[in-house]
């Protein structure tokens, strides 16, 4: 993941950044309001970021998803794990034990974080300014901290961000498996390494990078926020260091124990999802965070945050709050309780470092494994459904891409979910308008780009079977009938939630109608892109969604077809503000049947125009897709 | 194909660039079709058309030559061997024939059909080939049988049709048992495999293999074999690339030997290993290989310890 080219993702979710290491320059698709990554622990980085209520008239903004450049992301704790390290940063708690082991580890780590810099000039520059970046929301935390001291919801604050972060720590092996290749343990097998020794070395030399640097801001500065007297400092002294260990050990038995799966083929398909993850939840956080300042504050966190403080390694930070209250038998209990998990996690961790080096490796067991049952019956059944021919084959194949390719689904997931929680959200919070559900339709059209980029170089065997334009024409007919088998029920769904949650029930058909419409002109708009404008999308990493040297394709494709779709829009969205301006919303029904058919007939019309475009140009389609 | 600027890289000879400044003629937009040489005659009303013809194929990637300006006719009914080192423009020529990769100038003829000029004649050559291409994906998040139902299907072969060749194929590829795991999780030789059922599916004419053998074991690699001689002794035509000599010599019994982006010979088996011992020998005489010793500069190489 070294593109730091600010692309635009076919997701509308997730764009590329730098450093192999920090979290992602996201793209706030809905509202065109960028959420600007922000501090936040865990690996779905929390963000800030005000969910713009732009675009309002629901039907232009409608996708306008505005990329993130560059190094923006989220320096999220966990994302930035061990990778990007200004080297010696964390030399913190260092080698201080001297079996010969540790410091090479330590070396080797420093090293790996040096050649990986020293790939590309430009490399190298998103290294730097991510680092940068880093260091400064680490700062900024770590301030933050400081000066939340004294508040009296600073206990609760800083027993959650704790946990959020060990949280980040434990699921970042699974979804950024690339971020240290120390990580791997199964590297070192063929060395005479003995575990205790091995043990100790790989973690001190998870202590040097980025993330465990960002760590350490975030539990000093919780100690400091909480801590009050000289029991305090003592235990802080010992809850700090604990604290960062057990992140560490966290992500490091983590990754150990799921070494096989995270080598094999699976593994992979889940960190291509990460970019989903980072996607969603920051959706997620977001409207929690707006929940939580319409809810009246962080009172509302005190119960999670006192059942928090007993778990480790929160409750290192709990022991610190306890002290300082003078409640020293909680604290040593607390502080105990943080003592023992990491013994704990260190205890699996060898255990599973032992099995995992001295027994056969993942791909002797995957050749052994049984074959996979036929699929379900519901497949079948599905085939069954679909019409014959070439449209019912390419649907079916669609249908399964949807649900089998990694790259795919989180496609999918990534809109599916945004289509859903940017309407529906803003309608709980009584903000919203039921224009907002076009944001489903909008969301989901997005599909429709760049069709022959999703088969990848696979796309020579669709090459091969179109020899006219009625064949490209029904290939193209079957791919936007897939997507409506989808779009449509669920558009409609969310069009109906919204209006319900909203009182809104005589917005209803202009909304459903408005949706159709938009979908038609996203569907039109699409066919046309895939024949004119195809690029390849990387099918290995969860973030880069088009091919060095594509990016500029891949924005005419997207915002000029988004631009085109509103154009073609433009008539229905005028009709409706006709109606409403002229005060007759007695017919504002009427919309309904119209924007459905203007969207049928502009989805018709786009495929003929797509067709010849597509028959004519096949080969340079499969080179401009054969990238990735 | 996407490897190939890479691949073409070491090819790149001064003398082939000259050739290529004034040898080429321009390159033909997007849309269009590249208009046949000039001089080309019309194709004589030979007693058996030729399985492919080639006159002046061209293809430049930026400023590298991958294919310069080849002649070549296959003929119909042969297993077919285009051989040549790594980088010698054997892909490039393999898509521009199938109409995978649109050449900068020249003709292709497959089966009597160009397969670069009006969309009727392409129609007629697409149902008569089937293609392995090398370095391009299949759809692997298909099981074996999936894809060969989808390619199948695809082709307009009837779906009853297209199950029962398909569980034919899976059967003597010894595909059977991983019909329904998914192509991701298949092995090269697999995937080599299904690939091959895949274009040998809907009976085509003449069927093209780039690198068929490249990376597979010695088990799958006879199966292949079998198939592929059963394929041709009904009078079908396999085109195939290599660069494992013994592997050519032992199956076809037609050769053109390719290198640095043009045909450096071509004809039946024995006339173009002419006097040489093996077709290695002949190879290495033709592409100017022959004889480069290691000579002093390894000689401590298993000497005394």
């Amino acid at each position: 993941m070294s593109g730091t080219d600010g692309t635009p993702a076919r997701t509308g979710g997730v764009t590329g950044t730098g450093g192999g290491a920090t979290g992602a320059g996201t793209s706030d698709g809905a509202s065109g309001a960028v959420a600007a990554g922000a501090s936040g622990a865990a690996g779905a980085a929390g963000a800030s970021g005000a969910a713009g209520a732009a675009g309002a008239s629901g039907a232009a903004g409608a996708a306008g998803a505005s990329g993130a450049a560059g190094a923006a992301g989220a320096s999220g704790a966990a994302g930035a794990a061990g990778a990007s390290g200004a080297a010696g940063a964390a030399g913190a708690s260092g080698a201080r034990s001297t079996p010969s082991l540790t410091p090479v580890f330590v070396r080797l780590k420093l090293a790996l974080l040096r050649n990986g810099l020293r790939q590309s000039s430009g490399r190298t520059a998103a290294y730097a300014v991510s680092a940068v970046f880093a260091v400064l929301v680490a700062a900024g935390q770590l301030l933050g901290l400081v000066l939340l001291r004294g508040n009296d919801h600073a206990g609760t604050v800083v027993v959650l961000l704790t946990a959020v972060l060990a949280l980040g720590w434990a699921v970042m092996p699974l979804f950024f498996p690339g971020g240290d290749e120390t990580l791997d343990p199964t590297r070192l097998v063929m060395l005479p390494l003995r575990p205790r020794p091995l043990v100790r070395a790989l973690l001190v030399a998870s202590l040097v990078g980025l993330g465990p640097l960002f760590s350490l801001c975030l539990a000093v500065g919780s100690a400091i926020a909480v801590g009050h007297g000289a029991a305090a400092t003592a235990v802080a002294v010992l809850a700090v260091p604990l604290v960062l260990l057990i992140c560490v050990a966290l992500a490091r038995a983590v990754a150990t124990a799921n070494v096989r799966l995270l080598t094999s083929r699976k593994g992979r398909d889940l960190a291509v999802l990460s970019g989903l993850v980072v996607a969603v939840g920051i959706q997620v956080v977001n409207f929690g965070a707006q929940r939580l300042g319409d809810a009246g504050g962080l009172s509302a966190l005190d119960p999670a945050a006192g059942i928090l403080r007993w778990v480790p390694p929160a409750s290192a930070i709990g022991a610190v709050d306890s002290a300082s209250e003078g409640a020293y038998a909680v604290a040593v209990a607390q502080l105990l309780l943080s003592a023992g998990a990491l013994a704990a996690l260190l205890h699996v961790w060898r255990r599973s470092l032992v099995k995992l080096m001295t027994a056969p490796d993942g791909s002797t067991l995957a050749a052994a494994e049984p074959s996979r049952k036929e699929s379900a019956s519901a497949a079948g059944r599905l085939g069954r459904l679909l019409p014959g021919g070439r449209t019912g084959t390419v649907m079916l194949r669609s249908l399964r891409y949807v649900w089998r390719d990694p790259k795919t689904k989180a496609a999918w997931v990534t809109s599916l979910a945004i289509g859903l929680i940017v309407p529906l959200f803003n309608a709980l919070q009584g903000r919203g308008t039921i224009y907002f559900a076009c944001f489903a339709a909008g969301m989901l059209g997005i599909q429709m780009y760049n069709q022959f980029g999703q088969d990848t170089s696979a796309f020579w065997m669709v090459a091969l079977t179109i020899s006219s334009t009625r064949d490209a024409y029904l290939e193209l007919r079957a791919r936007a009938l897939a997507l409506l088998v989808i779009t449509l029920p669920y558009s409609a769904v969310v069009t109906v939630a919204t209006a319900a949650l909203l009182g809104d029930w005589h917005a209803l058909p202009e909304a459903l109608g408005l949706s159709f419409a938009l979908l038609g002109a996203m569907l039109a708009t699409g066919a046309v892109a895939s024949a004119r404008f195809p690029y390849s999308i990387p099918q290995d990493s969860g973030y880069k969604n088009v091919a060095p040297g594509q990016a500029g394709l891949a924005w005419i494709s997207i915002f000029g077809g988004m631009l085109g779709a509103a154009l073609i829009c433009a008539p229905v969205i005028a009709v409706t503000i006709w109606l409403h301006v002229a005060g007759a919303d007695g017919w504002t029904w009427l919309l309904f049947p119209v924007g459905t058919v203007y969207g049928a007939l502009t989805a018709a019309l786009g495929l003929r125009l797509a067709a010849p475009r597509t028959a004519a140009r096949l080969p340079e389609i499969l080179t401009a897709v054969s990238k990735g | 194909m996407a490897d190939q600027p890479r691949e073409q890289a070491p090819d790149e000879t001064p003398g082939q660039r000259a050739a290529g400044a004034d040898g080429t003629g321009r390159v033909t937009g997007a849309a269009g079709t590249s208009p046949p040489a000039a001089h080309v005659p019309a194709v004589p009303a030979a007693p058996a058309v030729p399985a492919v013809r080639v006159e002046g194929l061209w293809k430049r990637f930026g400023g590298q030559i991958a294919v310069a300006g080849i002649d070549l006719e296959l003929p119909a009914g042969r297993f077919i061997g285009l051989v040549g080192p790594n980088g010698a423009g054997k892909t490039t020529t393999l898509s521009m024939i199938t109409g995978l990769l649109r050449p900068d100038q020249g003709r292709v003829l497959v089966a009597g059909h160009d397969v670069w000029r009006d969309p009727a004649e392409v129609a007629e050559v697409k149902t008569r080939i089937g293609v392995l291409p090398e370095g391009l994906r299949l759809f692997e998040r298909l099981s074996g049988r999936e894809l060969l139902g989808y390619t199948g299907r695809l082709r307009g072969l009837p779906g009853a049709e297209v199950d029962k060749r398909a569980t034919q194929l899976l059967d003597v590829l010894d595909l059977a048992g991983a019909q329904h795991k998914l192509v991701v999780d298949y092995s090269t030789g697999m995937r080599k495999k299904i690939g091959l059922a895949a274009a040998l599916l809907h009976n085509p004419e003449v069927l093209f293999l780039d690198e068929p053998f490249e990376g597979v074991d010695p088990v799958s690699a006879q199966t292949i074999r079998g198939v592929l001689e059963r394929y041709t002794d009904s009078g079908a035509t396999v085109v195939f690339s290599s660069h494992v000599m013994e592997l050519v010599e032992s199956l076809c019994d037609w050769v053109a030997v390719m290198a640095a982006g043009r045909i450096r010979a071509q004809g039946t088996l024995a006339e173009v290993r002419g006097g040489a011992p093996s077709l290695q020998s002949a190879f290495l005489e033709l592409v100017g290989a022959q004889g480069r010793d290691t000579g002093e500069s390894l000689d401590w190489l298993g000497g005394s310890r």
